[in-house]
């Protein structure tokens, strides 16, 4: 990179420069002291800036009406995962409509890096990538998250429901 | 022998061969379920079809036998698309939940969709509701509705079992698979129907919803739970070991093997391993790296008197392995007290007429040979007495690795632990071991698919199979034990060639062990 210097006469001519600038320091420190509503900054811990739905940020696992899991445990997100950060357990349920269902569904979200695949993957709309994106832990705290957290961590409030409904699909004869 | 022509290519073949087999070993790809070369035929899926030359329709590949100057093809748009509206008619009543079936990623059903498939579903009608998650047995589940009715599984209880529990019920649109009255699916080849079926309508109770296939690798080995020696297929991950397959073989187990070899598995896996060796001496157990422990043997092993030591073997273990470990103790410790420790006398002539047998050991005929070629004749009897009188001090066992089939593994143990010095190698934990008393080393081993070997069968044939892969890295093979407690030290194998050829392309090298060995790309193959 070369570095070209400006020795005009014009240039040396500074301080109309620094007057300008400022100016605008002055117009901006009025502009925030008689009109606090439309700063462009937020004090972090207090306020926190809420980003689109569409953002990409922690696991949520969605739930059916029934508050239970709609994860079928048929891995194509643990599959799909480029961080393998998922791990699901299966088993069989005694419900034979569902079949197959999760014991246990694992993000180490530490290794995670929200891409979004699993989304993606997902056949049944069972794991959303939700809005929440601080989570900070102290020394000791647990960042592989479980299904009690996933899907029914309290800020959830009981769970999200899934779009895809089973009786629906049964009915229409799917 | 008729001369044909496949797709072009001329194949000859044998009087009454069927077009389809004819395509399969000539490497042609056909779509096929009902047909399976171990069974009858049925030609029930039509899509086995081929356009004959002169022949005004297609033609099942299946019930057509070939016949001189044949002209034969399955690639014409004609085939393709008759290929394309049979499989539509499948579909009609599948459920298409794939990603709860077990079958999935090694289903023919997916497989031939992806190749002659790929339409928009022309049925506006609803499915046909069937009975999910049927318990057919001891050791399969049917779901109905994933079933297409190739009628495979019925063909091989009539066939090949013989057992005749397996029916096709009602008609139509709601055909079902389902046990005759008062019958369940519980014989002792049960499982090859959830191999044979080509969709996942049939699936093991064992191996069900623990993993999803395409985390499996595979590899070719053979069964170590009979003397038949059945060829199998050994699926594991870095979990470990989760199921076994027959792989074809028409010497030994043709497309089948039985159920309890389907357990082989188990008894691989970590959980059931030694993974430390355990040393017992006066102040108790100590735990120990299986080398060290084997070393420290040594010394106890070379203090002793010729005529002291005695080596019990079992016959679960690999003809190389047997010759090194008795050629060490002829040679090194000059003893002749080698003993076959026979667990099943009574029912070593046991036979059910299609796979199974009673002598439960892989590698009898191969001890018995080793043990012949060193002039061994020794007898339990002289072991018994001499543990007796005393005159047996250091006694090294060569334990088995499939102790279920040891009815009198306890008995036997407490036998041995007479003698002063029981040094004991096995793959297996066991209780009856850790309650032994006295100067005991417990050294783990390698099982049969942690190692390169030889297992002769009962019919004297000779199979030699390739390492797996490694469970319990830390455990040894006999030869290396017999090395150890020797005194000498392990020699690192090295490559024959360290340098590849630069002629050679580099995933050409060791081809034939790759293929056997390594991932399989092309799963589901009917």
């Amino acid at each position: 990179m070369s570095v070209m210097q400006n020795n005009s006469e014009k240039s040396k001519w500074y301080l109309p420069g620094v007057l300008g600038g400022m100016s605008i320091t002055m117009k901006h420190l009025l502009k925030n002291l008689f009109n606090q509503k439309k700063m462009m900054t937020l004090n972090y811990p207090e306020e926190k800036y809420e980003y689109s739905p569409r953002f990409k940020g922690n696991h949520v696992l969605t739930v059916k009406k029934d508050g239970s899991l709609r994860c079928t445990a048929c891995m194509l997100c643990a599959t799909n995962c480029p961080a393998e950060c998922i791990k699901i357990t299966a088993a069989e349920h005694n419900d034979h409509t569902v079949e197959k269902f999760p014991i246990s569904y694992e993000i180490d979200i530490l290794r995670c890096v929200f891409c979004g695949y699993c989304e993606e993957a997902c056949p049944v709309d069972a794991i959303r990538l939700g809005p929440e994106w601080q989570t900070p832990g102290v020394n000791g705290a647990n960042f592989i998250y479980d299904i009690n957290h996933l899907a029914y961590r309290p800020n959830l409030k009981g769970g999200i429901q899934t779009h895809v409904d089973d009786e629906e699909r049964l009915k229409s004869g799917l | 022998m008729p001369k044909c022509t496949i797709n072009g290519k001329e194949v000859e073949v044998k009087e009454g061969t069927s077009i389809i087999k004819a395509m399969v070993d000539s490497g042609e790809r056909i779509a096929h379920y009902c047909w399976h070369d171990g069974l009858s035929v049925a030609g029930v899926c039509r899509l086995c079809m081929v356009e004959i030359e002169g022949n005004p329709r297609v033609q099942i590949a299946c019930n057509t036998t070939i016949t001189e100057g044949m002209k034969i093809n399955n690639t014409s748009d004609k085939v393709r698309d008759a290929v394309k509206w049979g499989l539509d008619f499948h579909l009609i009543n599948h459920p298409l939940d794939c990603p709860i079936c077990d079958q999935a990623g090694e289903c023919g059903l997916q497989d031939q969709y992806m190749e002659y498939g790929k339409y928009d579903p022309e049925m506006a009608e609803h499915k046909q509701k069937k009975h999910k998650v049927v318990d057919l047995g001891p050791t399969v589940v049917l779901d109905s509705e994933r079933c297409i009715l190739c009628s495979r599984c019925v063909r091989f209880t009539e066939e090949v079992s013989k057992t005749n529990e397996l029916g096709i019920f009602n008609r139509g649109d709601r055909s079902e698979i389902g046990t005759h009255d008062g019958l369940e699916l519980n014989n002792k080849y049960s499982l090859n129907t959830v191999d044979i079926c080509p969709v996942g309508a049939l699936t093991s109770k064992d191996f069900r919803f623990r993993q999803r296939v395409w985390y499996l690798k595979d590899a070719e080995t053979v069964c170590n739970g009979c003397s038949t020696g059945c060829n199998i297929k050994a699926y594991y991950n870095r979990e470990g070991f989760f199921r076994v397959k027959p792989s074809y073989n028409e010497k030994v187990n043709g497309h089948w093997m039985c159920d309890e070899g389907r357990d082989v598995y188990k008894f691989v896996n970590q959980e059931h391993r030694l993974l430390k060796a355990q040393v017992r001496g006066a102040a108790g157990w100590t735990e120990m790296a299986a080398g060290a422990a084997a070393k420290k043997a040594s010394e106890v092993l070379k203090a002793a008197a010729a005529d002291s030591i005695a080596l019990v073997l079992t016959a679960q273990y690999t003809v190389e392995e047997y010759d090194a470990i008795v050629s060490t103790f002829v040679n090194e410790f000059k003893t002749k007290k080698i003993f076959f420790w026979i667990n099943n006398k009574e029912s070593f002539d046991e036979f059910d007429g299609l796979l199974i047998r009673g002598d439960k050991n892989p590698n009898t005929k191969g001890l018995l040979k080793v043990l012949e070629k060193h002039g061994i004749t020794a007898t339990w009897n002289e072991l018994s007495a001499g543990l007796a009188s005393g005159s047996v001090k250091t006694v090294v066992v060569a334990g088995p690795e499939n102790q279920a089939v040891f009815k009198d593994f306890a008995e036997r143990a407490k036998e041995l632990s007479k003698a002063q010095n029981l040094i004991w190698l096995q793959a297996g934990k066991n209780e009856a071991l850790m309650s032994l008393t006295g100067n005991v080393w417990l050294i783990p081993t390698k099982t049969f698919v942690e190692k390169d070997g030889t297992f002769i069968n009962f019919a004297g044939l000779e199979q030699k199979f390739k390492k797996v892969t490694t469970v319990v890295s830390e455990a040894l093979t006999l030869t290396e034990a017999s090395l150890l407690m020797a005194g000498k030290n392990l020699a690192i194998p090295t490559a024959a060639q360290p340098f590849m050829p630069n002629n050679q392309r580099v995933d050409q090298v060791e081809l034939e062990a790759r293929k056997k060995n390594e991932f399989v790309f092309r799963r589901g193959s009917l």
